[in-house]
């Protein structure tokens, strides 16, 4: 596994004559910069690799003894050239690692183990020949990610297996009565600490897919009711799916487009154990292509009709 | 020696408790209680006593903003209210001119 030189001043941006108070000073301005926490959602995944880079390249400058080592065995290299460790450094030490442990133990990159040591892991795992490794703790950072939910889980609840950075699989249950934008955290799921550090939380924010036949109202649900005009004059029985099945629904005569007829409790769980309704919007729909006996059943409302205007007012529209 | 492929089911939280908020910032519950009274952290909700996981988020956050960047927690929470007004504009402005394209 070849191993890329890192050139620590390059990442700060200093010169490599600086002095411990200018490396100090550009180490504040790109944190300050660049730290994930500070950065729009959509951007923190990939401030956070920065930041590390930054975090990095500040712990081995920031240090005296460490400088002066980097300086000794970096002098020569170039940053992304391949690099080859001097003899007695960690790289060749600590050998009981291996390399899948490596590449999930710790926020340092493996060119910094190379030099300086990998600080042990969680799982008790001691570093061998620690002649002058760091002994730095630092917990992991949460990760936040977008789950999406339907609204099937939102009602019932669900269970969803995701994939983490690095390949982790995880299985989530999503609680019953989730909202979009509702946030889940998973405790000690993000990632890992150094050197004995708690690994961060995942935080999952939940984003609805909007369902094609229910729409959502805080706690309540909203659906199309389409009713044919004699259904919607005369009233009468309709069958209607809500999420939980089919009910009948008895439509009052005189619905006018638009009247919202409620069905309580078959809405979206709360936080009580009791659910929000569901409404169901009457929408009148006259056929497009009528029969002709339709027509003429039409054609005789026509003459029937005791409107006092040719249109209906407006306000009934 | 391969390590196995980690896969187990996660309990979520959605809610969790003032101990456990306690625990997931690092921090006494007394001290949780007075960052709550100071308005820094939303209170709990009434009926269930219970904060949000997104609390959680938050609070960690902030601890994190001064830690690494030495401001204290005020300076933390207005740092986060501008951040959260900034991605609610860029999110309003993806819409917008999503609008405009059609």
């Amino acid at each position: 596994m070849a191993v890329k030189f890192r050139d620590y001043y390059e990442v700060l941006g200093v010169p490599r004559t600086a002095t411990a108070d200018e490396i100090k000073r550009a180490y504040r301005q790109l944190a300050r910069k660049h730290h994930p926490d500070l950065q729009p959602a959509a951007e923190r995944t990939r401030a956070a690799e920065r930041f590390k880079e930054i975090n990095e390249a500040y712990e081995v400058l920031s240090d005296a003894d460490k400088r002066a080592r980097y300086d000794a065995v970096g002098s020569g290299y170039k940053s992304g050239t391949d690099f080859t460790p001097p003899p007695g450094s960690e790289w060749r030490t600590s050998t009981t690692a291996g390399p899948t442990e490596w590449e999930d133990a710790a926020d340092f990159s493996d060119f910094f183990a190379s030099l300086f040591g990998r600080p042990a892991g969680r799982g008790g795992r001691t570093r061998r020949g620690g002649r002058d490794g760091v002994q730095v703790t630092i917990p992991g950072s949460d990760v936040e990610a977008e789950l999406p939910v339907t609204l099937q889980d939102v009602l019932h609840g669900g269970r969803r297996r995701i994939t983490l950075e690095g390949g982790r699989n995880l299985e989530v249950d999503i609680p019953t009565g989730v909202r979009d934008g509702t946030i889940l955290r998973l405790a000690g799921q993000g990632e890992r600490g150094v050197g004995g550090g708690p690994p961060g939380d995942l935080f999952l924010r939940m984003r609805l897919i909007p369902d094609p036949r229910y729409r959502v109202a805080r706690d309540d649900l909203e659906m199309d009711l389409p009713l044919w005009p004699w259904q919607a004059v005369l009233g009468g029985q309709v069958k209607i799916d809500t999420p939980d099945g089919t009910v009948t629904l008895r439509v009052p005569a005189g619905t006018q487009s638009g009247r919202r007829l409620r069905l309580r409790g078959r809405g979206l769980p709360r936080a009580d154990g009791r659910r929000g309704d569901l409404h169901a919007v009457a929408r009148i729909v006259v056929p497009e292509r009528p029969s002709a006996a339709e027509r003429a059943a039409y054609e005789a409302l026509r003459r029937a009709a005791e409107a006092p205007t040719d249109q209906p007012a407006r306000d009934r529209a | 020696m391969s390590a196995s492929p980690a896969r187990a089911t996660v309990r979520a939280e959605v809610r969790l408790s003032t101990a456990q908020l306690a625990a997931a910032a690092d921090m006494s519950r007394a001290r949780l209680a007075r960052l709550v009274s100071l308005g820094l952290i939303d209170p709990p909700e009434p009926d269930t006593g219970e904060f949000t996981a997104a609390a959680a988020a938050r609070l960690r956050r902030m601890l994190r903003l001064r830690r690494d960047l030495h401001v204290n927690l005020v300076g933390a929470t207005i740092i986060l209210d501008l951040l959260e007004r900034l991605d609610r504009l860029e999110s309003e402005l993806v819409r917008m001119r999503r609008g405009v394209n059609q």
